[in-house]
This record gives C-alpha cells, structure tokens and sequence, in this order.
C-alpha cells in the first residue's frame, strides 16, 4: 500500500463516502415509503381484483383521482428527494477536493430509481406515456424539495399555564423535528382516503356498511403514516422530562400533552383521508357522513391506544420496534371491534383504549 | 425555616450507592458551594434537590414543602425552585423565549423581566433554537429560565461552566442580588474563586468510593 493514492482511487474514495453519505439514507427513507405503498397496493389491488391500468386510466380520465395520486406521491417522496436534492449529509465533502458531475449524475438516478413503486404503477398501466408523467412529476418533486420556507421572527408565547405551554411544545416539537414525517403522513392518508374510496365504490358499498369498511381501511393504512411522529411524539416526552420533573408538572398533564398531540395529528391524517375517500368514491353525503364520523371516532380511541403504546415503551431499549408492532395491534383492535360490532364497535374501541390509557403502568424514570 | 433541608438523603444509581445518609441545610439569603472530586456525587444532589432523581431514601424540603411529598406539597416545593442541570440540555429544538415561556407558564410569573434579560443577554438568544446556540449560551438561556419568577431557590449544577468573563461577573451579581432579597442558592462548581466571590459557604463531598457521607 502506497502513502498516496492516485487521483482516480481519490475520486472513487470521495464517491464511495459520498454515497453512504447521501444515497444510503435516501435509501433507508424510501423503503419505509415502498413499505407503506405494498400495504396499499394490497388493498387496492388485493380483494377488488383492481389492476394498475385502471388506476391509472381513471386517473388520467379523473381529475379529482389523479390530482390525489399525484398530491399523494409528491407528499410520500419529497422528503426522500429533499436528501438528494440538498445533499446537507454530504456538506463536509465538499470542502474537499472531488467529482462534479458524477454525484449530480447518482442524485439524479436516484431519484428516479428510488420512485420504483410509482415508476412501476404508470409503466406497467401506461406503458411510455406512464414514463412521462413520471417525468412530469419527477420535476415537480426536484422544485418542492430545492424550495426552502423563509424563516419568520418568533412570537413570545403567551402560555398561561403548564398544561398549556407542553401541549404547545409538543406541537412545536411535530414541526421543526416530524416535518417530514409529517409530510410522508399527509400522503399516506390521502392514500388510505383513496383506498377507502375505492374500496366501498368498488364493492358497492352505502351507510353504516360503509363507513365501517371505509374506516377499518383508513386505520390500517394510517399505520405507516403515524409510526414516525410518534418516535418524535415521545422522544419529546422524554427530553422534557428533567424539566417538567423540576418545575413541578403532574404526570397526569405531561400525559395529557402526549394524547392531545397523537390526537391532533390521528385527526388531522383522518380528515385528509375522508376528503381523498370523497373526491374517489361516489357515494352520497349520509355515507361520507357516516364514514367521516365513525373515523374521527376511531382515530380518537387511536390517540388514546397509541399513548398507551409510547408510555409502556417509553424507557425500553426497542421503543421503536414496539410502538410500530402496538401501533399495529391498536389498529388491528379498530378493525376488530368494528367488524364484529358494527357501530357498536366504535363504541367499544373506544372504551377499551381509554381503559388501556387509564391503566398505564407509571414509569419513573432514574428511580434509585 | 430552612429554605433548604437535605434528611437523611441516600441515593443509589446503576446498582451503586452514590449518596449515603446526607444531611445538610441552607438558610434564606445564604449561597452553599458543592465541592468535590469528579463522580462524587455532586450533580447527583443536585438532581436530587431539583425532583428529577428519585432518592432511596430521605427528605428534600424546600421552604417546608417535600420534593418527594403529596401531589400538592410536591408542587409547592417545585415551583420554589429553579434548576440549571450540568448538561443544559432542555430539548433541542425550543427557541429560547419558548424555554423561558414554559418556566414563566410553570411557575405562574412572567417572562424574565429586562434587567435579567439585559444581565444575561437573553434577548439575543430569544429566536435561536438551544441546539443551535453554543454551551455558553445554552448555560445563559437555561440560567435565564431558572430565574424566572424568580424563585426561593437556585439549584445550579456549575452554572460558570462555558460562560465568558462578562457574563461570569453578571451571574455574580444576579446570585448576590438573589440572595440579599432573602433567596438561597445551592450550586456545584470547581471554580473556587467564583465560590470565593460569592462568599459561598463550602460543602465538600468526600469520594463515592465506598459510601459517600457528609461532614455536615
């Protein structure tokens, strides 16, 4: 081995680092979005026998359907593209002497490569015409994820009490730190919207029969969306722990925060869901009605069983794992009690998660 | 009334007992200097004092309410207190009026007034998130928050650490100050001309190993 290396070695040294810097991560992003797209896909192409050309002739003949799929993707992939497009893990290399062109060229073909789940969907359905609206859209992703918001001046909080200044936090917290899982959320629900849509116009489907199909589908595939925030949900419990410790708040407040912001969030996903489900579907108002107020119900017994999930897990060492499995179970729990107790399931799902909630074992934490 | 009763305190951490059958006291308008080796227990104390480490064993009474008592007296005891930990780490991503925002709602008072602010430089850390400020200033945003109220007891785990000359004599006077209007300060340092400064009555910890127990 020589002391130097040559400028080739150098240039392919500097590549190599470059791309576990920049494309391994994307990487990493994007599996956790083609998982979430499988789960979909399984709905929608499962049991309705759908296949891609037909999602893709509707929308391409269905403004409200295509506008949603693409929203939907430009939500789910942006933040993927934002780690390619701005490359922020790569800064230090490029204070060191190195390619120009090639990594412009692996950003690129990752780009495009990391969107196989959307490439696959217009190529299998629309053959060439399906590569140009990848291309189209693939344009549109590189302009939102170069696109950096202005910085505003901070107001002075006007917090009137603790359980006001947490809840406060917590949200703060879910912007500056869940922004992109935020975002990967928004596109998921409107993709668990579109599933359930489909799924009740595909079968037919009316009233309460509706909305209890259409509300299991949006809770399963709200999984994927909520998983991220919820890390951050608690990792904000956590930090703020010593200082809530010491300036004296009460368990029962800190636990408070923690529903009111999974709540926000379960609610906030769901009612993008019933918007996606009401541009896809063509069920009258009552079903949207029905649908829309049995998944606002369940996305609140959801707040609440996913509180239960973070606080048992909160001192674990496989936290992650275990809100992703609980976050699971607590949706599975929604189906069940809505497929075998019709409305009176809701009810019942409710009840158990608050229960659940209510029951939490208390965790002190650093306790001698 | 002492503002400050440390009783029989023994704490245990990762199986190791790292404070053995304290006792000590600190009266209003006094400041009580911590002294000690690395390890031996300093921060410990004071996390003890400040409700965030659960202690084996004892009492902290601060102005006559336990840290560790009923839902009531546990609050009453919190809110007399403010606490700078040795990390002055709140979370990351809270803007310094945020943190200063949270203590105020807390603790029922209002924002740090201007003189504080002016002390400690507060105001140009007002819109800088506390990952984004340097130790020196997260130590100023974090004393700011302590003195929000401002309360009966300071709780500083090495308050001087990473702060400049200037703001080094700042905290000086805020503590002098803090103590003539009758308040009581316990802070750990190694810094024995800054405890000198303060006229701080000394508490030196013995080494953890086996049991650390105090003079007093």
């Amino acid at each position: 081995m020589t002391a130097e290396s040559t400028p080739r070695a150098a240039r392919a040294q500097w590549l190599d680092v470059w791309t576990r810097a920049v494309i391994v991560p994307a990487w990493r992003r994007a599996a956790a979005v083609w998982v979430g797209t499988a789960i979909v896909a399984a709905v929608i192409f499962g049991p309705s026998g759908m296949r891609a050309s037909d999602l893709t002739g509707l929308a391409l003949h269905h403004a409200g359907i295509g506008g949603a799929l693409a929203v939907t993707w430009l939500l789910v992939f942006v933040p993927t593209a934002r780690l390619l497009v701005r490359a922020e893990g790569a800064a230090y290399l490029r204070t060191l002497p190195g390619p120009t062109i090639a990594p412009i060229v692996l950003a690129a073909a990752a780009l495009v490569a990391l969107q196989l789940p959307w490439v696959a969907l217009w190529v299998v359905g629309e053959g060439l015409l399906g590569l140009g609206v990848v291309a189209v859209v693939t344009l549109a992703i590189l302009a939102l994820a170069s696109w950096r918001p202005p910085q505003l001046r901070a107001k002075w909080p006007g917090w009137r009490h603790e359980g006001e200044a947490l809840r406060a936090i917590h949200v703060r917290a879910l912007r500056r730190r869940a922004g992109d899982a935020l975002v990967r959320g928004a596109g998921l629900s409107v993709l668990a919207g579109v599933a359930a849509g489909l799924f009740v116009r595909n079968n037919q489907l009316a009233g309460l029969d509706a909305a209890v199909v259409g509300a299991s589908v949006i809770a399963i595939v709200l999984v994927p969306a909520e998983v991220g925030v919820l890390l951050v949900i608690l990792a904000t419990h956590r930090t703020t722990a010593w200082l809530a410790m010491s300036l004296g708040t009460s368990r029962v407040t800190r636990i408070v925060a923690v529903v009111y912001a999974i709540a926000l969030v379960q609610l906030a996903a769901t009612v993008i869901a019933i918007a996606a489900a009401y541009v896809v579907t063509d069920a009258d108002l009552r079903t949207i009605a029905w649908l829309g107020g049995t998944s606002l119900v369940v996305a609140l017994g959801s707040a609440m069983g996913c509180a239960r999930v973070l606080l048992a897990a909160e001192d674990s060492p496989t936290i992650a794992a275990r809100t992703v499995v609980g976050s699971i179970v607590v949706a599975a729990l929604a189906v069940l009690c809505l497929g075998l107790f019709g409305e009176l399931g809701i009810g019942a799902f409710v009840a158990t998660s608050a229960l659940a909630l209510f029951t939490t074992p208390v965790a002190t934490p650093e306790r001698a | 009334m002492s503002m400050l009763a440390i009783e029989r305190l023994s704490v245990r951490r990762g199986g190791r007992t790292v404070i053995d059958n304290i006792a000590l006291s600190v009266e209003p308008g006094e400041i009580l200097g911590v002294v000690g080796k690395n390890g031996c227990g300093k921060t410990t104390l004071l996390a003890c004092v400040a409700g965030v480490l659960t202690p084996r064993d004892g009492r902290v009474i601060i102005a006559g309410a336990s840290v560790w008592g009923a839902r009531g007296e546990r609050q009453r005891a919190r809110r007399a207190l403010g606490y700078v930990p040795e990390g002055a780490d709140p979370p990351g991503f809270l803007l310094g009026n945020e943190l200063w925002s949270l203590c105020a709602a807390a603790r029922g008072a209002t924002p740090p007034s201007q003189a504080l602010r002016d002390a400690l430089g507060l105001d140009e850390l007002r819109d800088t998130a506390l990952e984004r400020m340097s130790l020196g200033q997260r130590r100023r945003a974090c004393l700011g928050a302590a003195f929000v109220g401002p309360p009966k007891l300071l709780v500083l785990d090495e308050p001087d650490n990473g702060l400049d000359a200037r703001r080094l004599d700042a905290i000086v006077g805020l503590l002098k100050a803090h103590a003539a209007e009758g308040g009581a300060t316990i802070l750990a340092s190694h810094d024995a001309a800054l405890l000198d400064q303060l006229g701080a009555r000394i508490h030196a910890m013995r080494d953890p190993s086996p049991t650390i127990r105090s003079d007093d």
